[in-house]
């Protein structure tokens, strides 16, 4: 929205710098986006008189004209009589009339301040020279206008400033209209004039004709017959008010002072008639709309009867720009009869338009359900100034003031005549409260000490009604301000009128409890460390995937929340891990020249399996994946890579972890994206299996195109929390005696794994009084495969003496020869 | 002539035990067939087409499963329980000085530290919430044009990918309305993960961070929470800060405000040169309400804001969609 700062002066003494009124302003009332200094584009403008008009010979539309500006350019050629050459094109230009002229070295408003400002200069056009130029009101900057140059209306004296003349030395602040979706009132000049005032200190009365909510209307002065309007469901209309006008002349212009104004706050002027309309919606947040009277009651069969009705589902209507919409029963119309004739609050239909052939005007003011407006705005598309207003929710008060006023000025403006009474209907209509409050509990809230009577006087500024009982206070706050209910709101109107800025900011009381993060958090934060520290490389993915990706994954479609409203088919489905996400990451990084990484992500998957809490919502997952990848081959499988770095990352958290072999494809949203055979189940000490780490299956490589090294894991967070939660603190005494070395190296059938190995090497370890350890040292697979060594180092500590040889060869030889009873390994 | 059934059953029966199934495509049956085209009267030319055609799809179905099946038989079971792969040796990490955190989790933790020193509990965000929580007992009744604002996503359940992180400030207050009876406080801090269903440009993302929080005593008043976030301001920035405040309209808080701050030098700021930072205000009666906190007892703020911003502003980051685009050019730009 766009406020002009002379509107406003109309209203309120402003005597502040533009510097000082917009702080103010932002601080206490809206954030202004942009101040656009309107002034400096008409500086140079100067009301002149056309003396003389004559047309140049051989050209079919050019006029040599003489113009008197009063004398007040320097450095211009004049003629004997002290007149200026001007050539100007327009069709109206005549001897007599006053214009702008844009004197040579000036730049044309409508190209100030844009990207080629074209600056005037003495030109010769078919031999006469010509000092600048006459403007029309497009060159101004304006508006459109295909009559000419500029006819100025006003008795001024040649010479005249033409910024001072019409006000235009301005400045207009673009108002961040979000932060006053609750203020109806602020969308009017006079209510954002009001405000204005009590932020700087002024007093402030609405204009009498304004505040007039029972204003009596001219005497009928016509005979056609007079509307009848229903509201037909009381939800839909606090308050419709119509009256028929004759006489209007819609040829006519409103003043050029008023077209300025419209002009500079964005509407454009089409005649008296609409101008009149658009100027008090500007003026007062009352939108009101003109329908052609006879057009209404041809439409309706002969008598003008208006209804205010939900729309029959789909219903058409043709709206005044051209546009056929297919309505609801949540669009609110205007029906003439049983035909829609406008769509109410938004735009009028083309069956009721204002034509050059229109004799009587109805003028509608009326306010409409903001609930049922907004969503034929959105359905619709249509952002017109007055639905902007009208889903405010203007208060039905207002409607009576503003159409008198608009008789009154299409009478002035257009010379209308009042043709019926005004025909009136309302349905619901809510009071405004009275709130009682105290001055404790307004400084209580705010941690302020305002008196009783700057909090009283803060509140009639802005025309609230106040009883003060002690420090009690009774407020009747005015119709215009239907957004003040309870207490609180009564408190934000003294803080934010006295500037919140004004209040010192203070520390809370505080309790001495000490707070620790929480474990899981701590965990969570922990592993992002290491994993960092690993050479990997933390990413965040969005939560949502493609559809395509869950089906070449091969998780189900059934188990993803599915999203609705989706811009994208990109964010279709709640992603159910984060593996899919981190593998659509591995070619276009790749592809960009990154050749060995790893990528990984802490956060939360939503696979709708998991059901829901007690609260009713989604249990949501606490996943920890990472997957790596080189472009060149590696020696070795990239299992053992995703394996080292999982182990790494657990090993910091004081965890060992097992993994086992999985047997079949597990068919679960965890394990879709891994190939089973170079997989394996992550268990923690307690048997829980906590994720898979593992290769990925061909499919999903082929889908993601990954190069053949890539491996990953995914662990469950919480899991991992548990388990780092259930460990003692893992520490046994040193040993003051040396430890013992001994390799084993068993030979065993290639399909033997290793875990067996330490696993029957365990089983007779987890018996011997010693402090044991075992280590791989080598595997070999000879090329027939069919066998392989394994070699382990097998390391012994007493804590009571120094081992001899034969205690350890014993130790060993036990060791090894249950590896060989269980495995059919032989000693190599 | 074979009809084009005889051919369909001929080579899906090939495909199914072919070591090279794709050579079935150049089959002289199909190319048969379609020499038999033109022969047709143009009358018949369509169907019979459509016909051959079908029979293409179908073959391309079945050989795209027995490539699959070939590839299948070709995997390799791996012994997963040993340390690395035969004939290899110990596997290592990766180089330490590639490793990286990402600069939003990492700045969150910042963030976070300096309220739980302030003596704020932090807890996570959900991703996935509902109506009630999202907007209904923070005083968004249904149909409220302020719920325009939020651009909600949906499922079909009618879930909500929250739009903003006070969808867990019910939650806080139900949990700490006990410790509030006993004559404590709820101190409290929720981030994380939030959404609203917009296009993505430079400046803006469906996918964002924030961190909002949650003020609740016997006396907290709103210039307790401009001094309390002057001071978390000035902790982050390590430096004394100007701030001031614009009116904002929030259902949730009342009254409502932007909290801005003088640009820090950090950020190679000047005097005048002011930065919004997040949105905050007194909580609303309904709110407290809701929680079923008394709200004649006690009163409290709140306050949110987006963390992409501290980062952008820190680092000097152009374009918001390199956060959530895994792009190794960008996340390698912070060392851990």
């Amino acid at each position: 929205m766009i406020i002009s700062v002379n509107w406003l002066k109309k209203f309120t003494d402003i005597d502040l710098s533009i510097d000082e009124l917009t702080t103010l302003i932002g601080a206490r009332l809206v954030e202004i986006e942009k101040v656009i200094d309107l002034g400096a584009k008409y500086k140079e403008v100067i009301v002149a008189r056309v003396v003389e008009c004559a047309p140049i010979e051989g050209t079919d539309h050019l006029n040599s004209t003489k113009i008197d500006d009063g004398g007040v350019r320097k450095d211009v050629k004049r003629d004997e009589n002290g007149l200026i050459q001007v050539v100007c094109g327009a069709p109206n230009v005549r001897s007599g009339m006053l214009v702008a002229w844009l004197p040579a070295g000036s730049t044309v408003p409508e190209t100030f301040g844009g990207l080629e400002p074209f600056v005037l200069s003495v030109r010769d056009l078919r031999g006469v020279m010509s000092n600048g130029m006459l403007a029309s009101a497009k060159e101004l900057d304006l508006f459109d206008d295909h009559t000419g140059i500029l006819e100025i209306d006003k008795e001024l004296e040649a010479g005249a400033s033409f910024a001072a003349a019409y006000e235009l030395n301005d400045y207009l602040l673009d108002i961040e209209n979000k932060s006053l979706t609750h203020r109806p009132d602020a969308f009017g000049v006079i209510g954002f004039a009001r405000e204005v005032a009590a932020i700087i200190g002024k007093a402030f009365t609405t204009p009498e004709w304004l505040a007039n909510t029972h204003p009596i209307f001219a005497a009928k002065d016509g005979a056609v017959q007079s509307p009848t309007v229903t509201i037909d469901d009381p939800s839909l209309s606090a308050r419709y008010q119509a009256i028929v006008l004759g006489g209007a002349d819609n040829t006519r212009q409103s003043p050029l002072e008023i077209k300025t104004y419209l002009a500079r706050v964005g509407v454009r002027p089409i005649s008296a008639v609409v101008d009149v309309t658009n100027y008090l919606m500007m003026l007062t947040g009352q939108p009101l709309h003109a329908f052609d009277y006879d057009k209404l009651v041809a439409v309706s069969g002969g008598k003008p009867t208006i209804h205010v009705r939900a729309a029959k589902q789909d219903e058409t209507l043709e709206l005044l720009d051209g546009r056929i919409v297919t309505l609801s029963p949540e669009d609110i119309v205007i029906a003439a009869g049983d035909i829609a004739v406008g769509l109410a609050g938004a735009m009028g239909g083309a069956n009721t338009v204002i034509d050059a052939s229109t004799k009587n005007i109805i003028i509608e003011s009326a306010t409409f359900n903001l609930y049922k407006l907004r969503a034929t705005q959105m359905r619709h598309g249509i952002f017109s100034e007055a639905i902007t207003r009208f889903t405010k929710g203007q208060p039905a008060e207002l409607t009576a003031p503003v159409l008198a006023d608009a008789i009154r000025l299409l009478g002035e403006w257009a010379g209308a005549k009042v043709a019926t009474g005004v025909c009136e209907a309302t349905g619901m209509t809510i009071e405004t409260p009275s709130i009682t409050l105290t001055t404790e509990r307004v400084n209580a809230i705010l941690g302020t000490t305002f008196t009783t009577d700057t909090v009283e006087q803060t509140l009639r500024g802005v025309e609230f009604a106040v009883r003060v009982d002690d420090s009690t206070l009774v407020v009747e706050p005015p119709f215009w301000r239907g957004d003040i209910h309870i207490n609180e709101d009564i408190i934000e109107e003294i803080g934010r009128l006295h500037g919140f800025d004004a209040i010192m900011p203070t520390l809370p009381t505080r309790d001495f409890s000490a707070v620790t993060p929480t474990g899981f958090d701590e965990l969570r934060t922990h592993v992002r460390k290491v994993l960092a520290r690993a050479g990997a490389n933390e990413v965040l993915t969005y939560s949502f995937v493609h559809g395509d990706v869950l089906k070449k994954i091969g998780q189900k479609l059934e188990d993803s929340y599915q999203i609705t409203n989706s811009i994208s088919p990109d964010l279709q489905y709640y992603r159910q891990t984060l593996t899919p996400s981190l593998l659509g990451l591995l070619h276009p990084n790749v592809k960009q020249g990154y050749d060995t990484f790893a990528l990984f992500e802490v956060n939360k998957s939503h696979p709708k399996s998991l059901g829901l809490t007690d609260e009713n919502v989604p249990i949501e997952a606490d996943m920890i994946a990472l997957t790596v990848t080189a472009k060149k081959a590696q020696f070795g499988a990239p299992y053992y890579q995703a394996k080292k770095l999982l182990d790494y990352m657990v090993s910091s958290l004081g965890l060992t972890l097992t993994y086992t072999p999985i047997e079949h494809d597990q068919n679960s949203a965890l394990s879709a994206p891994f190939e089973y055979r170079r997989s394996a189940l992550v268990l923690d000490a307690a048997g829980t299996s906590i994720g898979i780490v593992g290769e990925y299956k061909k499919s999903v490589s082929k889908v993601f195109k990954l190069p053949i090294y890539s491996a990953g894991f995914e662990i469950e967070s919480v899991k991992l929390y548990e388990a780092v939660q259930r460990l003692g603190n893992g520490y046994t005494p040193l040993s003051r005696y040396p430890s013992t070395e001994r390799d084993i190296c068993f030979q065993v059938k290639s399909e033997v794994t290793y875990g067996q190995i330490i696993e029957a090497a365990t089983a007779v370890l987890k018996d011997i009084e010693l402090e044991t350890n075992l280590t791989p040292v080598d595997i070999y697979q000879p090329d027939d495969g069919t066998m392989k060594n394994v070699t382990i180092r097998l390391r012994l500590t007493s804590h009571s003496k120094t081992l001899t040889a034969d205690e350890v060869n014993l130790v060993v030889e036990g060791t090894s020869q249950n590896v060989v009873a269980k495995l059919g390994a032989t000693i190599v | 002539m074979q009809s084009i059934d005889d051919v369909r059953h001929a080579l899906l029966a090939k495909v199914v035990t072919s070591d090279n199934p794709r050579d079935i495509l150049k089959a002289a049956e199909i190319k048969a067939l379609y020499s038999k085209l033109v022969t047709l009267d143009p009358s018949e030319r369509g169907a019979y087409g459509k016909a051959v055609n079908d029979l293409k799809v179908a073959l391309e179905a079945a050989i795209v499963a027995r490539e699959a099946a070939l590839d299948d038989e070709t995997v390799q079971s791996l012994d997963v329980t040993a340390p690395w792969d035969v004939n290899t040796g110990p596997v290592g990490l990766l180089p330490t000085e590639q490793g990286t955190q990402h600069p939003l989790t990492k700045e969150l933790e910042v963030v976070i530290d300096i309220f739980t020193r302030m003596g704020f509990a932090a807890i996570e965000s959900r991703q996935i919430d509902d109506d009630f929580h999202m907007f209904e007992t923070l005083n968004f009744p249904k149909d409220h044009p302020a719920r325009d604002g939020y651009d909600t996503f949906r499922t079909e359940e009618d879930f909500i990918p929250p739009a903003h992180t006070s969808t867990m400030q019910h939650r806080i207050l139900k949990d700490g309305k006990a410790k509030l009876e006993a004559g404590g406080q709820i101190a409290s801090v929720s981030y994380g993960r939030v959404f609203r269903n917009e296009d993505v440009d430079a400046t803006h993302e469906h996918t964002f961070y924030q961190c909002e929080g949650v003020f609740v005593s016997e006396t907290a008043t709103l210039a307790d929470m401009l001094g309390t976030l002057q001071a978390f301001f000035e902790a982050y920035y390590g430096q004394t800060l100007k701030i001031k405040t614009q009116p904002a309209y929030f259902p949730f808080v009342e009254p409502g405000l932007e909290f801005v701050i003088e640009k820090p030098a950090a950020l190679g700021g000047k005097t005048g040169e002011w930065l919004e930072m997040l949105g905050c205000g007194m909580i609303h009666p309904n709110v407290l309400r809701a929680a079923e906190i008394d709200p004649a007892k006690y009163q409290g703020f709140a306050w949110g804001g987006g963390i992409e911003r501290l980062v952008m502003l820190k680092y000097g980051i152009e374009d918001l969609r390199y956060f959530e685009s895994g792009k190794l050019a960008f996340l390698r730009k912070f060392v851990s």
